[in-house]
């Protein structure tokens, strides 16, 4: 343990933190969900540390600082991807800015483009036998994009849903989810990241595995075996083929997933666990004084995968190893290493040199420090003791949660107790631990408004750190905004890091409930401006194509979209019909999007340029129903339309 | 009285050219519906069916330059007839007024022109000189013509496979100009349609050296360049800030490309790229005028930029539009408005000279029109970054080039001319001396043959007659846009002007108005002929008091057209039928409308009973000669006594000799008469005097020096006489005839 590292940075910035972390610290957590014990972390923190963050604020003066705000028709200079919480969608935002750009439908239905209307998008949500959606909520919280070279390529970002344990691929060139995928006999799945590249095949240098961390423990299968048996539930530790969207297999593991992480080498996932314990209660979860960060050797586990050395789960087909403490002895074939990391870690991240993987604390108020050269030196025998490969642990301050970094060799960790980023050098804290007692690796505090959760930087999550912005999300805005009612919006501060003092920037309302996001340079995207028609199988391709399609009571209406008509202008059906409307926008302009709804039948969806789309629906109502175009899209907006005639 | 008469009747003249019934052309300035330029259906607003006969559907404007298809009705649907062109979509070629012909412009199916109609031209010549039917019946010439067939104004030449068209007499710029419209116009639609074969440019091969040049080294080296347009260029008043300054630059180039974009950027571009297509950059670096304008929005297309590449435009879409992140070169300039376009085409190769076009509207500050207006500048990949360097572009030969080609041997001659005139009025002293009152040949033999070949070659045959409409063109050339090919494109006019220009600040104008302007020397050469022929008593010259008043009239003539001209040009041309000059030569005197061939016989007529009416009383051109005249190096000489004595005054046909016996060098036309006088010593009375005087002292006549007098006898010594004469040779030497006989 690290109780006497931490008395010095402790005292040199903050004597009354050690009182509180022993009075107030778990309450003040569980208060982030339960809303108990809030008012007195505030009461008992603030006071104490707003002096040095004020301080910091002063000093900074000096440093002229970045202007995060833009002239009109000046373009931000980054990309942020944006999880949307349990709104459940997936968000891009342009940075410095914070203005909000698109929102990406992915888990949920979206009125706006008819996801979950359209048979296309419904293919891709998945539906029930009688051809509803599966499923109509979900909990996006972490997303995460393709690498290659140790950068960003611009061709997908994942995101995931907690709820209903799936996963998403977004494709970045025409920023439209086109792959979902549900993780067999998990709940709770929370952390996910891509691989870097891989770890045997140096040609591919680029993403090729998505890995995801199941949280919750469940009985395996989830079938009603072991309701009652806590003990017997376990979690699973899932791997995912970037480009099929199949998982590849998955892993049987000790604890539970909480974030993930990767390394540039493309070696080793890493999951951070709270609850080692397998507990069922809160208490239980954080009963034990050390949890873990669970190191996957990919390799190892895709030979096992390949040699067969898997099992099955209830109906899924996926082969799952055994990651256990007690199936993998020795650490020269072992597939896993668990390297302890103090109460309740949240969070673990790699830094931009490769070297570090970062466990935050929670519960406990340090950041652990995992060398993976030392890890990988476990995996060959060369280290006896997996927890030799922690070169530092030192404290941060209350309630550590995630790290980002600017390249510069500092992290920026966010202190949720204490309404805080601390800037800290990690060559400073490793020298520190090792027992420099003079290595001051504190830089700077900054006060946040208010209890922050994720923080990301440009680039940080890349080789390519650029050390520019740092935004952390603040899951309270209290009195920040104009009040609008009891729910509050969150706020996402922007931080300028380019200078040694942090310097809050902007604050930015977002719609609850962001979780996490990252920020990369803007040229690293390459979108498409219009829809490949060629992309469309059904595609209305001439006007000449368009017509009503009888087979039975089997109708087809293909219609052609051409600012300001749709082709057919009217079209006729029977009650009792089932009707398909397939659409395309023969519209070649950018941004001339068209909408197509229909009055009663609950049908609106949009079709970009060169875009097809379909719909079916039963013809129950007699009449005649002006399908309008929503989408304003030239002068004679509202006069295009087509008149649907059902004919009873 | 026949004085008054003849006065009389050159009022009457004057007064019925302008009251003449003034036939206006059609088209001249006419008013074009604002929709002409950007209506997609183009064929509402114009005569389409009547440029495609039997044509009755046409569709909306189509193609990058715009085209419209004309269709027949058949039983079973249509058939394409043909395209339907208007030249301004394609090319905005000017004509001599600075301004596009605008012409409607029909082809059938197979690329053959079916018909033209002039819509709107500004052709000064054409409103007055020319009827404007012989445009049309020029335009005539086009009908049934491949579009892909060498044409060219003037003769055929089978063995070059150039196939010649008449051109207007006296309107050559405009029909040169013309023809360019006609068939760049037709090659860019038969080009799209397929009637002919796409240029296909060989593709460069990019060489990449490594270097990462900064801003200022891109600039120097060419991989980027400037476009500026200034307010005044677009009718703006003129202001420090530039209407709008671009700066351009190709990308595919990777030195180039990384060295604006930086790696990351380029390598993206790179990545969006296909093979065969170019990237090129845009910003702006200043002014208030944005490149992308708005039309983009709606249409998807950019409508303020292209690239052109030979006959080839490339214009962009919004889908050919990129974000321009930033520059990464050091040194490069802020800017508010960026762009990178794809070109793609593989008619585009960087290999060749492209310019990049900002495609603006002038407007008119007379009357407020707007009026397209291009500005362009040319890029051309240095050669360091192109795998074996630049090839060879063979550019065609521009059109004033080829004229000066193809009339080498006529520009030869007349050249020639020019050199012997200079040459032989160099040498007057020596021809005045050689001539006497009673023989004047030695100076006349000369000016007479120059008067014929002036009227016969210059006049007739190559229609050089200088006229004040050049001077009111270069004076608004000079205060607005110089354009050297304009002048060129009539090399006799242009190398009489340097001609004109020179001699006036010589010798002053009297050399061109009296020995070289075609309708002078026909004025007076009949002038002559009608001494000759028995008409002498009839000839007259006006009272000194009146001659004195109306010569002051041209120099009012010439202000008045100057003032007219500022406030509009058009009017200004037209006045400027005060000129017979076109009437005479260009057009012909029976080929015009009878007020124009009444007033210029009626001058001709005049001239015969007395010496240049025309000249001394009303020519502008002269009058703008005059003034410069002030300043000319060489002028005629005098002697003392010449203040009292009147002989030469009496002889002198110009009346240019006061009564103080001073020569007015502004109307004097350097027939030399009085040159001539001045050393014959039987004539000119000092002289006559002297010569008596040592008759009767029994002194030798020693030789008349350059002062005019006979030499005085002084007996000095050998020494001092030698010093004598090399003081004289000096002191004498502008004359030229020193002291060594």
């Amino acid at each position: 343990m690290s109780r006497e590292h931490n008395k010095t940075p402790e005292e040199q910035l903050d004597p009354s933190r050690r009182r509180f972390l022993n009075t107030a610290a778990v309450a003040g957590l569980a208060g982030a969900s339960m809303s108990v014990g809030l008012s007195a972390c505030n009461q008992d923190s603030k006071p104490a540390s707003a002096a040095p963050a004020a301080a910091a604020g002063h000093a900074d003066a000096a440093h002229e600082g970045q202007n995060p705000h833009l002239k009109p028709g000046e373009l931000d200079t980054y990309y942020g991807f944006w999880s949307g919480g349990h709104t459940g969608d997936f968000r891009v935002l342009g940075m410095p800015s914070g203005r909000e750009l698109h929102r990406v439908p992915c888990f949920v239905p979206d009125a706006l483009v008819g996801w979950g209307i359209t048979n296309e998008s419904k293919a891709v949500m998945g539906t029930k036998a009688d051809g509803s959606l599966k499923y109509t909520v979900a909990d996006t919280h972490h997303t995460h994009a393709s690498y290659k070279d140790g950068n960003y390529d611009g061709r997908y970002a994942w995101i995931n849903d907690k709820i209903n344990s799936r996963i998403a691929r977004i494709r970045l060139d025409y920023f439209i989810c086109d792959k979902i995928t549900e993780l067999p006999n998990v709940q709770g799945f929370h952390g996910i990241f891509p691989d870097k590249r891989d770890p045997v095949d140096p040609a591919i240098n680029y993403t090729t595995r998505v890995f995801c961390g199941a949280e919750f423990h469940v009985p395996l299968p989830n079938d009603g075996r072991d309701l009652e048996s806590p003990e017997k539930y376990r979690s699973l530790f899932s791997c995912v083929d970037a480009e099929t969207m199949e998982v590849r297999w998955q892993m049987l593991i000790d604890g539970n997933c909480d974030l993930v992480a990767t390394s540039y080498d493309g070696k080793l996932a890493a999951t951070n666990q709270y609850n080692t314990e397998g507990g069922y209660h809160y208490e239980g979860m954080m009963s034990a004084e050390r949890d873990a960060c669970l190191f996957v050797n990919i390799a190892r586990v895709e030979e096992a995968v390949k040699a067969g050395k898997t099992t099955t789960i209830g109906t899924s087909k996926v082969p799952v190893v055994d990651g256990t403490r007690a199936a993998n002895p020795d650490p020269k074939s072992a597939l896993v290493g668990y390297v302890s990391v103090p109460k309740n870690p949240h969070g673990v991240n790699a830094t931009p040199d490769a070297k570090y993987f970062i466990c935050a604390g929670k519960l406990s108020p340090t950041g652990t420090v995992i060398e993976l050269a030392k890890v990988l030196d476990w995996f060959d025998g060369k280290l006896d003791d997996i927890d030799k490969a922690i070169v530092a642990e030192v404290e941060l301050g209350l309630g550590p949660l995630h790290t980002a970094f600017d390249g510069r060799g500092n992290a920026y960790t966010t202190l949720f107790l204490d309404s805080q980023i601390v800037k800290w050098n990690v060559d400073a804290a490793i020298r520190f631990h090792a027992g420099d007692k003079s290595a001051q690796y504190v830089v700077d505090r900054l006060d946040v408004t208010y209890q922050p959760g994720h923080v990301n930087a440009s680039q940080s999550e890349t080789r390519f750190a650029d050390g520019k912005w740092l935004a952390v999300g603040c899951k309270f805005s209290k009195d920040r905004f104009l009040p609008v009612g009891p729910l509050h919006a969150e706020t996402e501060q922007l931080v300028d890091i380019s200078g040694e003092k942090m310097k809050l920037v902007a604050d930015h309302p977002v719609r609850p409930e962001p979780h996490d996001f990252i920020i990369f340079k803007r040229d690293l995207l390459r979108p498409k401006q219009v829809y490949d028609m060629n992309e469309f199988p059904l595609a209305v391709k001439d006007q000449k194509e368009a017509g009503v399609f009888r087979d039975g009571k089997k109708v087809t209406v293909r219609i052609a979209s051409l600012a300001p008509a749709f082709e057919p202008r009217e079209f006729k059906i029977k009650v009792g019909d089932e009707v398909t409307i397939i659409l395309t926008n023969l519209d070649k302009v950018e941004d001339l999007t068209h909408g197509f709804a229909i009055p009663k039948y609950n049908v609106n969806f949009i079709v970009n340029p060169q875009e097809t789309k379909s719909v079916t629906f039963k013809a129950d109502k007699p009449g005649v129903f002006w399908c309008y175009c929503t989408h304003f899209c030239h002068a004679l907006h509202l006069e295009m339309r087509s008149r649907m005639i059902v004919e009873a | 009285m026949m004085i008054p008469q003849a006065l009389r009747g050159l009022l009457l003249l004057a007064a019925l050219l302008f009251a003449a019934p003034l036939v206006r052309a059609d088209a001249y300035e006419a008013k074009l519906p604002a929709e002409l330029n950007t209506a997609p259906r183009l064929c509402d607003y114009v005569p389409c069916a009547e440029v495609l006969p039997g044509a009755t559907i046409f569709s909306e404007r189509k193609g990058r330059p715009f085209y419209v298809e004309g269709y027949v009705e058949e039983k079973n649907g249509k058939r394409l007839a043909g395209y339907v062109m208007l030249s301004t979509d394609i090319t905005d070629i000017p004509a001599y007024s600075g301004k596009p012909v605008v012409t409607l412009i029909g082809m059938d199916a197979t690329g053959r022109f079916t018909g033209s109609r002039i819509l709107k031209h500004s052709e000064p010549i054409l409103l007055l000189g020319i009827p404007e039917s012989a445009l049309v019946r020029f335009n005539q010439q086009y009908l049934g013509k491949f579009v892909g067939d060498n044409i060219e104004i003037g003769q055929s030449r089978p063995e070059e496979d150039i196939i010649g068209l008449d051109a207007i007499s006296g309107a050559t710029v405009t029909v040169i100009a013309q023809n360019q419209v006609m068939m760049s116009s037709g090659a860019a639609v038969a080009r799209q349609v397929g009637i002919l074969e796409r240029t296909v440019r060989p593709q460069a091969r990019l060489l990449e050296t490594g270097a990462t040049p900064d801003w200022a080294t891109l600039a120097t080296e060419g991989s980027v360049k400037k476009l500026t347009v200034t307010p005044e260029q677009v009718g703006l008043p003129r202001a420090a800030q530039p209407f709008i300054e671009l700066w351009y630059g190709y990308l595919n180039q990777p030195d180039v490309g990384r060295a604006v974009l930086g790696e990351a950027g380029w390598q993206n571009l790179l990545a969006r790229l296909k093979p065969g297509e170019h990237a090129i950059f845009v910003i702006r670096s200043g002014g208030k005028e944005s490149f992308k304008g708005s039309g983009f929005v709606r249409g998807g297309l950019y409508d303020r930029v292209q690239v052109r590449q030979g006959q080839d435009a490339f214009t962009f879409r919004d889908l050919d539009y990129l974000n321009l992140y930033g520059l990464a070169a050091a040194g490069a300039p802020r800017f508010d408005e960026s762009a990178i376009f794809i070109i793609r085409s593989d008619a585009f190769s960087a290999a060749y000279p492209w310019k990049f076009t900002f495609l603006g509207n002038r407007v008119d500050r007379e009357t407020g029109t707007r009026s397209f207006a291009n500005f362009d500048s040319e890029y051309w990949l240095p050669a360091q970054y192109l795998d074996g360097g630049r090839p060879e572009v063979k550019k065609p030969a521009p059109p004033w080039l080829r004229v000066w080609q193809t009339r080498r041997y006529e520009i030869a001659a007349f050249a020639a001319l020019l050199i012997a005139v200079a040459v032989v009025y160099a040498q007057r002293d020596r021809l005045t001396r050689a001539a006497t009152r009673n023989n004047k040949w030695p100076v006349n033999g000369f000016k007479y043959s120059f008067w014929l070949i002036s009227i016969g070659f210059v006049g007739f045959h190559l229609m050089a007659q200088p006229s004040i409409t050049q001077v009111l063109t270069w004076f608004h050339a000079l205060l607005f846009q110089w354009r050297w090919e304009l002048f060129l494109t009539d090399p006799f006019i242009f190398l009489f002007w340097i001609f004109i220009v020179a001699t006036v600040f010589l010798w002053g104008r009297g050399l061109f108005c009296g020995w070289l302007c075609p309708f002078g020397s026909l004025s007076e050469l009949l002038y002559k002929i009608g001494g000759w022929v028995g008409l002498k008593r009839f000839q007259f010259k006006l009272p000194k008091v009146w001659h004195h008043r109306l010569k002051w009239v041209k120099y009012g003539v010439f202000g008045g057209l100057l003032a007219v001209s500022v406030l509009s040009m058009g009017l200004a041309e037209m006045l400027a039928e005060v000129e017979p000059f076109k009437t005479t030569f260009l057009v012909g005197l029976f080929n015009r409308s009878w007020p124009y061939t009444l007033f210029a016989t009626g001058l001709l007529g005049l001239s015969i009973f007395t010496e240049r009416p025309f000249c001394k009383y009303l020519c502008p051109l002269g009058a703008s000669l005059a003034m410069p005249t002030t300043f000319r190096w060489f002028g005629l000489k005098r002697k003392s006594e010449c203040g009292s004595c009147k002989a030469c005054a009496v002889g002198c046909g110009s009346q240019a000799i006061d009564e103080h016996g001073r020569i007015d060098q502004r109307e004097c036309l350097h027939c030399l008469d009085c040159m001539v006088l001045y050393t014959d010593d039987h004539a000119c009375p000092p002289l006559v005097h002297e010569r008596k005087r040592r008759g009767k002292a029994g002194q030798p006549l020693t030789p008349i020096g350059a002062d005019g007098y006979y030499i005085p006898i002084k007996p000095v010594s050998a020494a001092a006489a030698q010093a004598a004469a090399a003081n004289a040779a000096t002191a004498n030497a502008p004359s030229g005839m020193a002291l060594q006989p």
